[in-house]
């Protein structure tokens, strides 16, 4: 691939991740609660790396996020006790992220477990812009 | 003995009888019919119940209710049949038992073309047996699978007790059944017929000396009636009886805020397969809840708390509720932990929990159809294909 194809693939990609933040306002609104409280605007590559990274500090056999929701975000997970996890990229499941409460619960009980602790509002951030463009 | 036997042969064909007697009809076609239809209800249902597995119940159920409308048939026929099905030609008192039975044993025993005083106590036995075992199965049946037309009046306690006894009556059966066969077969040395063969074409051979019996016509049309009658009556009560909710069946639908709460990560496991003091363990310590932060907002946790209290093993009569009640000590929260799950699931293998199919040991609803309800009727165990190592 030539470095333009490239680019205007990263452009078009880009473009839809806005697009995907952009179309529901409460999502935007969650987004941007959490980087306002972290200081700094999100990154979707910080967040990929966050998605697909193996953490210390937490469960051993929980160590990473795809540990449960695969390395696939498009993909259904599946929780240690058998049950379906909706797949969490917003373009197949278009309820992610839109509410706040559920979203706290679920980055407080989740970060605990595979990392031993709270996530902060900068990691919450770019998993959440990652996702959104996914 | 057999000489004495073969003896009188010799000078019953020397007093101008042919060589081969004739045969005449002793068991009719109710008789032979219901006899080996009853031999295949009982293979069914010694097959399904004793070898077979939990998952064959239906069958087995099936089975027995077949098995008991048969017996039902035959003491009918016993009353309006031919000569040899009446009891009235083969029920008589003890003391010509015994007179029988020195006879035999001073080998001079008469032969009976119909059953013998001997084999027929062992009809009777046999009869009361089968008897008693399908209402012993109806009352274990009711009481621990909570289904059937006692499922409305039968504690578990009840059931379980019925299911001992049935179960006793069934090896007891299977111990009337040899000695019938072994019957069978001295009989037919000794008297040098088949009498297999009599049961399967109905015919036995005419002999002097025979022990007479007065003759009956068969009355099928009044038998039949009231065979059908029984059999409508019967219908009507156990569809009647059936409809009843089951004692102690929980009726109550899952909490909406527990189902969603809880059954987002795994089953919604329904709250009377846990007694009251694991629920509160387990809510009281949702950050920790299985070695994964579960934790939940505290009205949220109360009300999910409550509704488990009310809603608990103890409250309930069926038989997950009255044998996950006794948890673990060290694992008082896991219903896999308990006694119980682990001697039922003891027979499975590893890789059929940790296939796609199923996932993890506490997917109950990967084979149990019924989990969801808390009912886990065995019937309703399919494990699935893709599971199967």
């Amino acid at each position: 691939m030539k470095p333009k194809t490239i680019s205007i693939a990263l452009g078009a990609l880009a473009l839809a991740a806005t697009a995907a933040v952009a179309a529901s306002p409460a999502r935007r609104a969650i987004l941007d609660g959490y980087a306002a409280k972290a200081g700094a605007p999100p990154s979707v590559a910080r967040g990929k790396a966050f998605f697909l990274g193996t953490h210390s500090g937490g469960k051993p056999d929980i160590s990473s996020c795809t540990s449960c929701h695969t390395r696939d975000p498009h993909k259904a997970g599946r929780t240690r006790a058998g049950k379906s996890i909706e797949p969490m990229a917003v373009s197949v499941t278009p309820s992610r992220f839109t509410d706040a409460a559920k979203v706290e619960k679920w980055f407080g009980r989740n970060c605990k477990t595979v990392l031993g602790r709270a996530c902060t509002a900068a990691e919450k951030a770019d998993f959440i812009a990652f996702m959104a463009g996914q | 003995m057999l000489d004495r036997q073969r003896t009188e042969t010799v000078i019953s064909a020397g007093l101008g009888e042919p060589a081969t007697p004739a045969r005449t009809l002793v068991w009719d076609r109710v008789v032979r019919g219901f006899h080996w239809l009853l031999v295949a209800a009982i293979a069914v249902a010694a097959v399904t119940g004793l070898v077979a597995g939990a998952p064959w119940i239906d069958a087995h159920v099936w089975a027995g209710t077949a098995a008991a409308a048969l017996v039902a048939g035959r003491i009918v026929w016993g009353f309006f049949g031919s000569t040899h099905a009446r009891f009235a030609d083969f029920v008589i008192s003890p003391s010509a038992v015994f007179a029988h039975l020195r006879a035999l044993v001073a080998g001079r025993a008469q032969r009976h073309r119909g059953h013998n005083p001997l084999g027929a106590i062992m009809i009777l036995a046999l009869l009361a047996t089968v008897g008693l075992i399908a209402v012993s199965g109806v009352v274990a049946l009711g009481g621990t699978e909570k289904t059937g037309p006692l499922a409305f009046i039968t504690t578990f306690a009840t059931g379980a007790e019925a299911r001992d006894v049935h179960e006793a009556l069934a090896y007891i059966l299977l111990g009337l059944i040899v000695l019938h066969v072994a019957g069978a077969m001295f009989e037919s040395r000794r008297t040098r017929e088949d009498l297999v063969r009599a049961m399967i074409d109905g015919r036995k051979e005419i002999r002097r000396g025979d022990h007479l019996s007065f003759m009956k016509t068969a009355r099928p049309w009044l038998a039949g009636g009231i065979a059908a009658a029984l059999v409508a009556v019967a219908m009507a009560a156990i569809a009647t009886l059936s409809g009843r909710s089951g004692l102690g069946v929980p009726v109550a639908k899952l909490d909406p805020l527990y189902a969603s709460e809880c059954g987002a990560c795994h089953a919604a496991y329904h709250p009377s397969l846990l007694p009251r003091k694991s629920w509160a363990v387990l809510t009281a310590n949702l950050a920790d809840h299985f070695g994964e932060d579960a934790s939940l907002d505290a009205a949220s946790t109360a009300r999910i708390a409550a509704y488990l209290a009310a809603n608990a093993a103890e409250t309930a009569d069926t038989l997950a509720a009255n044998r996950l009640r006794r948890v673990d000590p060290a694992k008082p929260f896991a219903i896999t932990a308990t006694p119980f799950w682990r001697r039922r699931h003891g027979k499975i293998a590893d890789a059929v929990f940790a296939s796609k199919a199923v996932g993890s040991r506490g997917n109950c609803a990967a084979c149990h159809a019924d989990a969801a309800s808390g009912r886990f009727y065995p019937g309703n165990i399919h494990i699935p294909a893709e599971a199967k190592p």
